[in-house]
């Protein structure tokens, strides 16, 4: 196929699902080694990058995230940037100021989020790899509900420099991908050291021995709260998992409960901070009355152009902050964090890793999302947030199909700087599970 | 949720809000804080969770150095007189 039928095709594509902001839309893919989209918060010096907020449209960084320059020099080429919600903040990509992609299997439903878009991307286009950001789960809910594998590293395993911050101590760079190998190939690439990120200088060296998996651990609280068709995948995928010698054991974790709350008051609370720079000036947005006083001028950018979802986590964030309100929900959010760390590490003592489904249930239409409450929402998260409240990596691997036709994901999570053990479990599930492409007919 | 509350967060927010949404928030966040009081009965842990790892010192020298060009960084921004355009202070 020509360099311009390629696009073509690109584009067609993205009118279908609208999983880009930008993208390539002509110009020559030269003798680029392969093809990779990133999620619209990572900056790139070639496309716009607004985090899904019409605060930043129109903003052009001067210089790549070195996730992005780390594939460019492997020979990757960049020809998209990806939909989400704004700066992160939901579970279905219906938060963007820049319409919403679609999911593969049914038009009709959420691509899940926060990265949505490039989970889109990864089931749509062939042979292709997407980065994504995961902060409360926005990497393994929309590897669920669009179908691909998703990984996201230990905290700090990637650079985060070019990322625009949602929650500093919880924002983790991964990948999404149709082929489980293409994540064993690109994480070591976009792995390591950066100066410019000094939490990523404390790693150990992620080193790929294919370390198999012996035994998983599944919390019974993680099950508890289920759609039925997604229980009845994941106790499929058990008994997969037992025939290939793995064992599975059910295990007590009460502390995950409480990682909800920690995490939306750590998220929000580091995001109300992080959104503070958004005042019309510098970036994206900036044409607005000069003869205001700055506080009027910095209000009527964030009330113009800041969406619904932002200014409820601003507000939330700002008041957990609060002296009075501090030691009740900050501190305690901190020490609930240790709590589950060392939850995590107790059950890792004996097993390889913990497993659950990834999402309670389907990809949900979008008539249904539009009558969820915030806290209705922020509960879909019950399952992805705890391993990433404590930094853990962990994996979404499809594992069903409902009669729908929609995906089914689980989720496995290792302890911290065991991505060698996630990444061959992909690898070895892939081998007997027959994984489901969306038709993509233009 | 107190509505006085919610209007002095959203002062220090730089967001105005009109009395519909001041009444949406308010009781948006006062479901989300309610959902939130579980932590009350949350063990308490002596260690430090501002990071999930530990994050060793990674202090360094102040050097400059100039990594981007000025005018580069400049290209987008409202600028008068080569300097970031903004609002009156005083």
């Amino acid at each position: 196929m020509s360099d311009a039928d390629t696009l073509s095709k690109l584009s067609r594509i993205n009118d279908k699902y609208q999983m880009f902001n930008d993208f390539c839309r002509d110009g020559e893919l030269g003798d680029a080694k392969f093809l990779f989209s990133v999620k619209d918060n990572l900056t790139s010096a070639e496309y716009e990058t607004c985090a899904g907020s019409r605060i930043l449209e129109g903003y052009r960084p001067v210089f790549d995230a070195t996730c992005i320059a780390k594939l460019k020099a492997e020979g990757g080429k960049l020809i998209g940037k990806a939909n989400m919600d704004e700066f992160g903040f939901g579970t279905f990509s219906t938060n963007s100021g820049f319409g919403i992609p679609r999911n593969p299997f049914d038009l009709s439903r959420s691509c899940g989020g926060s990265s949505g878009g490039s989970a889109c991307a990864a089931a749509v286009i062939d042979d292709h790899i997407s980065l994504g950001v995961s902060t409360g789960g926005s990497i393994c809910c929309p590897a669920s509900f669009c179908g691909t594998y998703g990984i996201v590293p230990s905290y700090g395993r990637v650079s985060r420099y070019g990322l625009i911050d949602y929650g500093n101590s919880l924002d983790k760079i991964g990948i999404l991908a149709m082929d489980p190998k293409q994540m064993t190939k690109y994480l070591p690439v976009i792995a390591g050291k950066d100066k410019e990120d000094p939490t990523s200088c404390v790693q150990p060296e992620l080193k790929i021995t294919h370390k198999k998996m012996k035994s998983v651990a599944v919390p019974r609280e993680a099950v508890e709260g289920i759609a039925k068709d997604v229980l009845d995948a994941f106790n499929k995928a058990l008994e997969d998992l037992r025939s290939m010698g793995i064992d599975v054991e059910y295990v007590d974790m009460p502390e995950l409960k409480y990682a909800m709350p920690a995490y939306y008051i750590l998220a929000t609370s580091e995001a109300s901070t992080n959104l503070a720079r958004y005042v019309g000036m510098r970036y994206g947005q900036q044409e607005g009355d000069l003869t205001l006083g700055f506080d009027d001028y910095f209000t009527s950018f964030r009330t113009q152009y800041f969406g619904d979802e932002a200014k409820r986590r601003i507000l939330l964030g700002t008041y957990t902050r609060m002296e009075g309100f501090r030691d009740r929900y900050y501190a305690k959010a901190l020490q609930v964090r240790m709590v589950v760390i060392d939850a995590y590490k107790k059950v890792f003592a004996d097993h390889d890793a913990v497993l659950t489904p990834t999402m309670p249930f389907v990809s949900p239409k979008f008539d249904d999302i539009s009558r969820m409450t915030p806290v209705e929402s922020y509960k879909a998260d019950f399952l992805t947030v705890p391993p990433n409240l404590a930094g853990t990596p962990h994996l979404n691997c499809p594992c069903g199909y409902n009669a729908d036709g929609m995906p089914i994901g689980m989720q496995f999570v290792t302890d911290h700087w065991n991505e060698d053990q996630l990444l061959t479990m992909a690898e070895e599930w892939d081998k007997q599970f027959e994984i489901r492409k969306a038709e993509v007919s233009l | 949720m107190d509505k006085e509350i919610v209007a002095r967060v959203a002062k220090a927010s730089h967001i105005r809000l009109t009395e519909e949404e001041l009444d949406r928030y308010c009781k948006d966040l006062g479901d989300i804080l309610d959902y939130f009081a579980i932590l009350d009965e949350a063990p308490n842990h002596d260690g430090n969770g501002i990071n999930p790892v530990e994050i060793a010192d990674v202090l360094r020298d102040d050097v400059p150095e100039e990594k981007f060009d000025s005018e580069e960084l400049l290209r987008d921004m409202k600028t008068y007189e080569n300097y970031i355009r903004g609002p009156k202070l005083v």
